[in-house]
């Protein structure tokens, strides 16, 4: 072995020893890990193989489409893509929802590529991110050209000049854009695209697992506009989606579009089998409860595979993280410089070339590491490979599969790796094998009704085409929607119409990503730069945006140096400390109305509409794996007022005295078991921490409970300082609810799963490694409870028996 | 104000959107119709007894005297005056507008839009068409006004009607402006649009060509005063003008609708006026 260029990195390839000996495969790897890193691997298990399911090319495709598959290398076809060839031929709506690498974009390009040489037929694809849109133009034009197809593509984005806009209108077969060009270019100017729509046949949609939670709700919006765009020019397009594995691919297609869709989720490509670790860094100080980084674990694991001869992908969550890790690798891997580097670091930001560059290095087999954001997560081909490490959880079940289904050949076992970071919801995972193994992927969900974001595309709707009197939106009458814009001044009813009046261009003020424009832009001013680093939606802001707060981006650290309230606006620099912060709220809960309601234990469950009040009061410094309180700063903000839905959980006041000595027990325990079900919760659903929020109070809005300094109960009843004043009876209320104005339909599938969130909650707590309770299952809890009798954990516990139904 | 509406504006608040304050529109007399049982529930409705808060409309029963011209259809007027200035034009070779043809006076059509607006896109609509033509000698105006919504169709097919096949476009930045709004219009009404294949001699790209740089601005209003010698007296600004329409349109007074008219009217007569120095100077071959 030559010399390394650092004297660590030498270190650890020495001490890797045997363990990077050559292998056949992802199984032999998968063994030998486990054996020598048996106390890390907390779950291992094997997907089998399976053979590929072959069809031949369909009789009825144009024989010069034909003629340029095989003249691709394609002479069949897999199994599931002739049943899409089929389902569309018979004009259905179809959605694919086979594992990654499967060759889903075949299924829509063949009928797409059918249609135009046979009828000049259009097709508009929407794609989430442009690299996949410029990706598949690329496929298109190399299909086109292989067999002299005729058929043009284009890309239609932000980066499109305008004088090739009307020349993409006039001409474009097939026009590849995405779900907000199509909302604020495409369809605002419609009759721009009158020759385009008038010979629309299929619309195709990929990626559509992406459209979920707020973001989807709108996209099923801009779907509504698009096909009330195509009625006016007579066209009912066919629709053609792909999805990756998610729980409810039809149900979620349809709901996207609004039709029946036939779903196509049998893969006829053939996979070798997969062997899958989950992995928890070693403990390193037992004391304090400190693993080893999650990083210094992805870099042993992908440096043996690389060694082993197994081409190796990594998944950081951030591009700092992604940095790092290649750099450790070419540290090992790249100290020669004269030969072709090994390593590949890839992430957005890149230059589209480069990324090319990239993508056919990888293609050609010449690269044996690569480091990745999400960014290779979606279809970019990059061709086969032997080893996945996700350097902690991507936050999804699906996404997990996703990014392990890059990892696969035909002949050859694959291996998938998934390392635990220390963030709470990676240590429940990670400790849950059996959830893995057992769990269908998560359901995707929109809300598509929620009333901000249906007034807002209605509006963009009727800039579009009058309303008439009567008219549906989607499955809504909207008449109401259109009174309330007619009394902002900006439709004019006249008869039976509705029409839009105002100089302006509504498109331009919605945001697909968010509920409504009130967002806060956070700007980057580290080392005199002043650019927009994130967006954050407003009710989120009082709690992650007050001045001190350290804001975490991509997983890099930021702290707020000024917030202004009025501009919308929080400025932030780079920083480096060993702590977060967490908000002090006090949050009130009333109940307005319960949608729904049902007995759960001893106690009820409730599903309903809640008015929530919400201080941030100060907020502390929290030391990073200790969980040390080390400081507190304060804050000083407007109120936040919030009508959402929630789900939550009451038990009467008997129940209670039977099961706890004190009140302060039964609150403390509440606090508890909420930290606990808001985990579970947050899986769910695949919300985003900060999309669910938890409350413990009264139900009435008399009072409310806090976590003081210690992490025990502390009882309010306003804002102010001073003593609540207790009557009437005593019946704590755990709430779960969603944090936008009107809710994005976070709690009804809550309320629906609420047995199983109970039993998952309780699994949480009892299953986890900690003696009196930590961040992982109910809240941080100071060393010294511990080993009370009286810890959050046995609390939590009562509280969840209490109300499980049993 | 509605249920439905103050709940909206209550959500739109805790969403950090400032609500736009409602206009003084008179609705409607109508009965609402009940929200749909879903709606209600995500938006929190519960049954509450509505107060016949319905109010009355102001009826829009503004005499048709006084309007500007004409009702020639429901909802459309038409103004139509004749003068003796501009002169009409000799035949003249257009290559001045980069129109290889020889033009004669008969074929000219002067065009302008007065629109609701500057944000383009499908939802901004010309409610005055005014158009200008030398008929028997004298510089014709005829301005098409709609008065409601709905006259907007006979407004499109009656200036459609207006143009001949061989007729040449002369505006005003029109290419990229009232031409293309135009035949956003004619789409959305589902008519074929009758611009499409004229000749058209847009005069702001001459008078650019020329005078950019030695005038402070290309504008219309520029270029009649330093051509022309035209001075406007009681103009109503074009950026004011939607809200005039606007207003009358919701019940309000006629009368700043007549100041949009005779905006418009000097529009067609500097319209005019450039296209003959232009028309006049080229022919001799020197300079304006």
């Amino acid at each position: 072995m030559n010399a390394l260029p650092n004297p660590m990195a030498q270190r650890a390839v020495r001490g890797d020893g045997a363990l990077a000996a050559p292998v056949s495969g992802g199984d032999q790897l998968a063994r030998r890990l486990a054996k020598r890193y048996g106390d890390r691997v907390t779950g291992s298990f094997v997907l089998p193989g399976r053979e590929g399911q072959f069809a031949p090319l369909p009789g009825d495709m144009p024989p010069a489409l034909a003629d340029a598959l095989r003249a691709r290398g394609i002479h069949q076809l897999y199994a599931h893509q002739a049943q899409a060839w089929n389902a569309t031929a018979a004009g259905q709506h179809v959605v694919i929802a086979t594992p990654t690498a499967s060759g889903k974009s075949l299924c829509y390009t063949l009928p797409v590529i059918s249609a135009a040489i046979r009828q000049r037929a259009k097709a508009l694809f929407l794609f989430p991110t442009k690299a996949l849109a410029q990706d598949q133009v690329a496929e298109l034009l190399e299909l086109n050209q292989a067999g002299d197809l005729g058929v043009k593509a284009f890309t239609f984005d932000g980066d499109t000049p305008g004088d090739a806009r009307q020349a993409i209108r006039l001409h474009g077969d097939i026009v590849v854009s995405n779900p907000d060009m199509l909302h604020q270019a495409i369809l605002p100017h419609h009759t721009k695209w009158a020759q385009f729509f008038e010979n629309l046949r299929y619309i195709v949609i990929d990626e559509v697992h992406t459209y979920r939670g707020v973001f989807g709700s709108h996209v099923a919006n801009v779907l509504r506009r698009l096909q009330r765009v195509c009625a006016f020019y007579g066209v009912t397009p066919q629709f053609i989606l792909c999805s990756a594995t998610i729980g409810n691919p039809a149900e979620h297609a349809s709901a996207l579009i609004e039709q029946p869709v036939t779903a196509i989720t049998e893969s006829g490509a053939p996979v070798g089998e997969k062997h899958v670790l989950l992995w928890n860094p070693p403990v390193v100080n037992a004391d304090l409860g400190l693993r080893a980084s999650a990083r210094s674990q992805s870099n042993r694991i992908a440096r043996t595979a690389i060694r082993s001869g197994l081409k190796t992908l990594v998944f950081a969550q951030s591009r700092l993280m992604v940095e790092v890790l290649t750099k450790y690798l070419k540290d090992v891997f790249d100290s020669d410089p004269r030969k072709a580097p090994r390593i590949r670091a890839y992430r957005g930001g890149y230059l589209p070339t480069e990324r090319r560059a990239a993508e056919r290095e990888m293609r050609a087999g010449q690269v044996d590491g690569i480091v990745s954001t999400s960014a290779l997560e979606l279809g970019v081909d990059i061709g086969a490979l032997d080893v996945v490490v996700l350097n902690g959880y991507p936050g999804s079940v699906a996404a997990t599969w996703q990014r392990f289904g890059r990892a696969g050949r035909r002949q050859q076992a694959s291996l998938g790796v998934l390392v635990a970071s220390s963030d709470p919801l990676d240590q429940y995972l990670v400790r849950h094998p059996e959830f893995f193994q057992e769990a269908t992927p998560e359901h995707a969900r929109i809300a598509a009704d929620q009333p901000l974001i249906l007034l807002d595309h209605i509006r963009c709707a009727a800039f579009e085409l009058p309303f008439r009197d009567g008219e549906l939106f989607g499955p809504q009458d909207a008449t109401p929607w259109l009174q309330v814009l007619a009394e902002e001044g900006v439709l004019h009813q006249e008869g039976e119409r509705f029409e839009w009046i105002a100089d302006s261009y509504p498109a331009n003020a919605v945001s697909l990503r968010s509920v409504a424009d009130g967002n806060f832009v956070v700007v980057d001013r580290t080392d005199g730069r002043q650019t927009i680093v994130a967006e954050v939606d407003f009710s989120a802001a009082s709690l992650t945006l007050y001045e001190g707060a350290i804001h975490m981006i991509q997983s890099v650290p930021y702290q707020v140096e000024r917030l202004d309230w009025n501009g919308r606006k929080a400025f932030v620099t780079r920083t480096n400390v060993d702590y977060y912060t967490d908000a002090i709220d006090y949050t009130k809960l009333k109940v307005l109305e319960a949608f729904d309601g049902s007995p759960a234990g001893n106690g009820s469950a409730h599903h309903g509409e809640v008015h929530v009040a919400r201080r941030v009061a100060g907020y502390k410094k929290i030391r990073y794996y200790t969980h040390e309180n080390i400081g507190y700063g304060p804050v000083n903000l407007p109120d936040l007022e919030l009508h959402t839905t929630a789900v939550w959980w009451q038990l009467p006041q008997r129940a209670l005295e039977q099961a706890f000595d004190h009140r302060q027990d039964a609150l403390d325990g509440f606090l508890a078991a909420a930290h606990a079900l808001h985990i579970v919760a947050t899986v769910a659903v695949m919300a985003e921490a900060r999309d669910l929020q938890k409350a413990v109070g009264s139900g009435d809005g008399a009072w409310f409970a806090t976590p003081d300094a210690n992490g025990r109960a502390q009882l309010r009843s306003g804002f102010g300082e001073g003593e609540p004043s207790m009557s009437g009876p005593f019946v704590p209320t755990l709430f779960l609810y969603d944090a936008f104005p009107g809710g994005v339909g976070l709690s009804a599938p809550l309320y629906e799963r609420r047995e199983d969130l109970v039993r998952l909650a309780r699994e949480l707590v009892r299953r986890c490694d900690c003696r009196g309770g930590c961040p992982a299952c109910v809240g941080p809890v100071l060393a010294a409870d511990e080993q009370n009798a009286r810890s959050l954990k046995s609390l939590a516990t009562r509280v969840l028996d209490l109300i499980i139904a049993l | 104000m509605s249920a439905l509406a103050d709940k909206l504006r209550g959500l739109r608040r805790q969403a950090g959107v400032v609500p736009p304050a409602p206009a003084a529109v008179a609705m409607p007399a109508k009965p609402r119709p009940a929200l749909p049982d879903n709606i209600a529930q995500l938006l929190g409705i519960r049954q509450r007894v509505q107060g016949a808060s319905a109010k009355p409309r102001r009826t829009a029963s503004v005499e048709p005297s006084s309007l500007p011209g004409q009702t020639i259809a429901p909802g459309l007027q038409l103004c139509e005056t004749s003068s003796a200035w501009p002169p009409e034009p000799p035949a003249f070779h257009a290559a001045f507008a980069r129109v290889d043809q020889m033009i004669a006076a008969e074929r000219l059509v002067l065009f302008d839009t007065e629109t609701t607006g500057l944000a383009g896109g499908t939802g901004t609509r010309a409610f005055m068409i005014g158009v200008g033509d030398w008929h028997e000698g004298r510089f014709r105006e005829r301005q098409l006004l709609i008065t409601t919504l709905a006259g907007e169709a006979a407004m499109l097919d009656c200036f459609a009607s207006w143009l001949r096949p061989d007729a040449v476009l002369v505006s005003y930045n029109g290419k990229s402006y009232d031409s293309p709004l135009l035949k956003t219009r004619f789409r959305l009404h589902q008519r074929s649009c009758p611009l499409e294949g004229l000749a058209h001699i847009d005069l702001l790209h001459p008078v650019r060509r020329r005078w950019r740089g030695a005038w402070e601005n290309c504008r219309l209003a520029t270029a009649e005063r330093q051509l022309l010698q035209v001075v406007r007296d009681d103009d109503l600004p074009g950026s004011e003008a939607p809200a005039a329409w606007l207003s009358y349109l919701r019940g309000g007074s006629a009368q700043a609708l007549h100041r949009v008219a005779r905006h418009n009217s000097q529009d067609l007569r500097s319209l005019g006026g450039i296209l003959h120095r232009f028309a006049t100077c080229d022919e001799a071959n020197t300079q304006i």
